[in-house]
């Protein structure tokens, strides 16, 4: 007998009883809208969350002097960087780099002072949709260019040192010697991510000014903040530049490592999904053994005939993953059914959870999404049809076993 | 079919568990790891943190509170220096009473390396994760700390390290120095005062509110804050996850809903055959609907007690034994101020066994209503030749 | 924080706010009136020049929390070097600041440890006193940072005085938004020096006091320091001697001699 026929054969077993199959394939139906729902929340938020710690300043890849990770002074300096940066430009999976000088500085106005960050950019290279502290702006500007007096600070900043627009902000650093070196600037902009830590301590300066100011050449920062299209890619980028960038001094790190903590998150979050996921699958795969077993316990005495006339035990277990396979392929197809207008809405619309958790989300919305939507990686959905075929195939071993033991003498004296 | 629901109840009940631990242990870590659940300060101090803004009589504070219920913790804070192997990072030093803190939080059992402060050891000094990395400073390695101290003198005095915080938080994990409460005092010259007390509540009844305004009528003169008005962007990130949490389990109950009823319908449609001829031999309908409801009822509660049987004891061993995901987390890790345990443990709450168990018997019940209508009034040849 | 800096340099500074740097300024691009002042400006620093000096210094300091009296010695060679330690209290003694050009270091005999200031202590107070370590190192640059202006000339108070104003430059690191000076007409002694924020509401008031014959020289023995906001509070410093042009060389000023007793 040829496999097709045993496909027919089993084809029509599943019709026999139309609705245990149908109420089975529902259940796997299921299983795959909660496994969507479970990876596709996963999969945005976590892009969510490493898209915009992204853009608080060392991107998705990072390139920057060594050591610099482990202790980021300004004594660690990445030489031509704008070379550096030219050349990273050039990988079509980079969406776009910037060179940045970032360190610890002490930030003053009048007998007030505050400790903080400082970010040195190029104004006229950066983009909102890659710098969180641009996105935020409520007040004013980025400063007009690389050369000019502006500063960009954060509203709690603001408030600490009685700053407004125009105002003079002193801020004191160390050099590239290690020594003490002092700037002004004039406040240009005010930004809010609503983030206290961050607001409270952020400045963006114009990256020659402070070249200047620290005894930077021309060409040189601390880093080159890289963005690419697609997060998943850090590491794949990585590798490029590590491969393709001639210089030596530095250090290419993901965004896994300079933001450890976030990975960190991710990590966990994304086991406790998969051992959710896990739990569901073996609940689902227990419901088609079960459907696969009764049928396969009501269907002795066929088993027995179908051997008897010259069957083999092999066909007979062959025929029964066959079945489980189709309803597992017919859970699919229904779980796509329901599973695409879920998807479709929660992608698009999402739940906002805005209400039940606090009005003053407008402004803070930056670091917490307070809109659980949905997003689905294309490993996700391989992921998810490969667990549900796995799992089918798992669950349908043990009644084809059974069946492909049956006696076909004993069983047909059994009718 | 009783093993099948019953391991979809055993899977409910660990599920449940494992999401009450989930967001018992990111709420706990919110307060019992550093700032309490609720902090008294004097009204100014948290605007203008200054060393000399302090709660003054604070003996009689602390045992007033004490004596209402309240576990509390006396807090002295300063900022300095710390140097040690040729450089110097500023620091936030904290002073604090080893034995009440413990009461109120948990920091002491969240170290990363060596050992939380001791009252025999006033040289040993506890210090961030982040800061430890910044100064190369391990476990036994000495440690300067300056500071200017209250009478204006410049306060200097070596200590050595006995322990490594985990992450914390990220004050804590960058610029935390923690000391013995006497040790400040001498260091510092401060001989009273204290500038913040960190309470906690062993009695959950009360909402936090009226724990607050509790706390508040026993110390009228201070500011009273609990931890979601101290931290109001982790109160909104725990907010976020316990809702989409929620929604998690809603998704996963009713998933395990519809496979109950998957199986309840098999399960009696397999034998309307059998009802059919039951029918014939002259069983009224309302008995045989009957019958068919005791057989579920039965069936769920067997159903049931497997699931119990299996997914308290598990729930109540990943209690004690946590799901250790350290491998997956290369360091200590905090989010938003919230420290990350890479440790999840199942927390066993009668609603994370009740909720499972209610969800099975009603799906299975409201489940069984129309087949068992269905067998009750078939016609008995119809129900005979039904497939 | 309290680093023990500069001490005689920057009392200097207090007492003339100006000093030798005044002398290499370039006057190509000024005005009249800024060239008057500056000139004058650099007689008062000859008056005070000194290539090297020693100086013994009390220090008490009252705010609302503390009083204190801090007795220094003090070694300074010409503008980039000074040395302060401090004599008594007993605790504090031996405690050392050295400032070697932009570098300060303060010495703790107490853990034999020496500590270089880092930008996060620029703000923080000096030996508790209401100066922060960002006074005494902007000191050097007063000249490069403000342009002085002569505002008022002729009797005040009875007594003949210039009155210095001294206007940030529009790019100068320096947190005032001006600094008025008024000295005597005839000695440039100096009288008082008010310094104002940048919207020039007045921080600061510091008054000169007590002109007694020192080291050769007539000088006010006493400066006294009132921030505006605190009216009750003040830092003294009272020179009880000082000598000039006194031999230190400039090894000195080192590591090695800042942790001698």
């Amino acid at each position: 007998m040829g496999f097709m026929r045993i496909v027919f054969i089993a084809w029509r077993n599943l019709l026999r009883n139309r609705r245990r199959t149908l109420i089975t394939a529902f259940s796997v139906a299921f299983g795959v809208l909660l496994s969507v729902t479970f990876t596709a929340s996963g999969d945005y938020t976590y892009t969510n969350m490493i898209n915009s710690s992204a853009t608080m300043g060392f991107g998705h890849v990072t390139i920057a002097a060594k050591g610099y990770n482990d202790t980021p002074t300004l004594t660690r300096r990445l030489v031509a960087a704008e070379e550096l940066r030219r050349q990273v430009l050039s990988n079509h999976e980079v969406e776009n780099a910037y060179v940045r000088i970032a360190g610890q500085a002490m930030f003053a106005a009048g007998v007030k002072s505050i400790g903080g960050q400082v970010i040195g950019v190029h104004p006229l290279q950066e983009r909102p949709e890659h710098n969180l502290f641009i996105r935020s702006i409520i007040q004013g500007i980025l400063p007009a260019d690389s050369e000019s007096t502006g500063a960009l600070i954060g509203a709690k900043m603001a408030e600490k040192l009685n700053l407004r627009l125009g105002k003079k902000l002193i801020y004191t650093l160390t050099d590239r010697k290690g020594d003490l070196v002092s700037g002004m600037s004039r406040v240009s902009g005010i930004f809010q991510t609503g983030e206290d830590m961050v607001d409270s301590s952020v400045v963006l300066l114009p990256i020659n000014r402070l070249r200047r100011l620290l005894g930077y050449d021309a060409g040189d920062a601390s880093l080159i903040s890289v963005l690419i299209w697609d997060q998943r890619g850090a590491d794949l980028v990585r590798q490029k530049l590590i491969g393709s960038l001639q210089q030596t001094g530095y250090e290419i790190l993901t965004w896994a490592e300079t933001q450890a903590d976030l990975a960190g998150l991710i990590a966990i979050d994304r086991a406790g999904n998969y051992l959710m996921q896990f739990l569901v699958g073996l609940l689902i795969a227990a419901g088609i053994l079960n459907t696969l077993l009764m049928s396969v316990m009501e269907r002795t005495r066929e088993f027995g005939m179908m051997m008897a006339l010259g069957m083999s035990p092999v066909q007979v277990v062959i025929m029964v993953m066959v079945e489980s396979l189709m309803i597992g392929l017919l859970g699919l197809f229904l779980g796509a059914v329901i599973t695409t207008p879920w998807y479709i809405y929660m992608a698009g619309t999402g739940i906002d959870f805005s209400s039940q958790i606090g009005q003053d989300y407008s402004t803070s919305g930056v670091l917490v999404d307070p809109v659980m939507k949905f997003r689905l990686f294309k490993e996700s959905v391989i992921g998810i049809l490969a667990g549900v075929f796995i799992l089918t195939l798992l669950a349908g071993i043990f009644p084809a076993i059974k069946a492909g033991r049956v006696p076909p003498l004993a069983s047909i004296r059994g009718i | 079919m009783i093993g099948a629901m019953g391991f979809a109840g055993f899977i409910m009940i660990f599920y449940a568990a494992l999401m009450e631990g989930l967001l018992h242990t990111t709420e706990q870590n919110a307060t019992v790891m550093e700032s309490g659940q609720f902090q008294v300060h004097a009204p100014e101090y948290r605007d203008d943190p200054d060393l000399y803004t302090m709660i003054t009589q604070e003996v009689e504070v602390l045992n007033r509170l004490q004596a209402n219920g309240y576990q509390a913790a006396p807090r002295l804070f300063g900022v300095g220096l710390a140097a040690a192997h040729a450089s110097s990072v500023g620091i936030m030093l904290r002073g604090i009473d080893p034995d009440r803190e413990r009461l109120v939080t948990e920091i002491h059992r969240h170290l990363l390396a060596g050992k939380w402060l001791n009252g025999d050891d006033p040289e040993g000094v506890v210090v961030g994760r982040r800061l430890a990395k910044a100064l190369g400073l391990v476990v036994g390695d000495e440690l300067v700390v300056v500071s200017q101290a209250g009478d204006g003198s410049m306060a200097n005095e070596l200590y050595r390290v006995r322990g490594v915080l985990k992450s914390i938080n990220e004050s804590i994990d960058r610029s935390g120095v923690f000391f013995l409460d006497e040790v400040f005092r001498k260091l510092m010259v401060l001989p009273d005062g204290v500038h913040e007390i960190a309470i906690r509540s062993p009695d959950d009844t009360y909402s936090l509110a009226d724990h607050t305004q509790q706390i508040q009528n026993l110390v009228p003169d201070l500011e009273v804050k609990n931890w979601r008005e101290l931290q109001p962007v982790v109160a909104r990130v725990i907010d976020m996850s316990r809702y989409s949490l929620l929604l998690m389990l809603v998704i996963t109950y009713s998933a395990v809903g519809i496979l109950t009823l998957n199986g309840m319908l098999m399960g009696v449609f397999e034998r309307i055959h059998e009802f059919g001829v039951v029918k014939a031999l002259g069983v009224p309908p309302w008995q045989i609907f009957s019958l068919i409801a005791i057989e579920s009822f039965l069936q769920v509660v067997f159903a049931s007690i497997i699931a119990l049987a299996a997914g308290i004891p598990l729930s109540l061993y990943f209690e004690t034994h946590p799901l250790d995901l350290t491998g997956l987390a290369s360091s200590s890790a905090s989010i938003a101020g919230i420290a990350l345990d890479p440790l999840w443990y199942c927390r066993v709450s009668v609603k994370a066994v009740v909720d499972p168990i209610v969800v099975l018997m009603v799906v299975a019940m409201l489940s069984i209503i129309y087949p068992a209508t269905k067998a009750a009034l078939l016609k008995p040849l119809a129900a005979i030749h039904h497939r | 924080m309290n680093l023990k800096l500069n001490h005689v340099a920057f009392l200097l500074f207090l007492m003339v706010v100006l000093s030798l740097t005044w002398a290499s300024m370039s006057f190509a691009t000024t005005t009249d009136d800024e060239v008057r002042a500056r000139l004058i400006l650099d007689l008062i620093d000859d008056l005070w020049r000194a290539d090297s000096s020693e100086s013994t210094v009390t220090m008490r300091v009252v705010t609302a929390n503390y009083r204190r009296t801090v007795t220094m010695q003090n070694w300074t060679l010409g503008k980039n070097y000074s040395l302060v330690r401090i004599v008594s209290p007993q605790k504090e003694k031996g405690t050392a600041t050295l400032k070697s050009g932009n570098v300060i270091y303060t010495y703790l005999p107490k853990t034999d440890r020496t500590i270089r200031l880092t930008s996060g202590m620029m703000m923080g107070s000096w030996m508790g006193s209401h100066f922060t370590n960002d006074d005494l190192v902007k000191e050097s640059r007063m000249a490069d940072d403000y342009i002085p202006r002569l505002g008022f000339e002729g009797d005040r108070e009875g007594r003949s005085i210039l009155e210095f104003i001294l206007e940030p430059k529009p790019e100068a690191p320096v947190v005032w938004g001006r600094v008025v000076i008024t000295v005597l007409a005839e000695s440039y002694l100096p009288l008082v020096s008010l310094y104002y924020d940048e919207d020039l509401s007045l921080v600061r008031t510091v008054t000169f006091s007590d002109f007694v014959e020192m080291g050769g020289r007539t000088l006010p023995a006493r400066l006294r320091v009132v921030p505006t906001e605190e009216p009750d509070e003040y830092t003294e410093l009272i020179y009880e001697d000082i000598r000039f042009g006194v031999l230190v060389p400039e090894s000195f000023f080192s590591l090695q001699q800042l942790r001698r007793q």
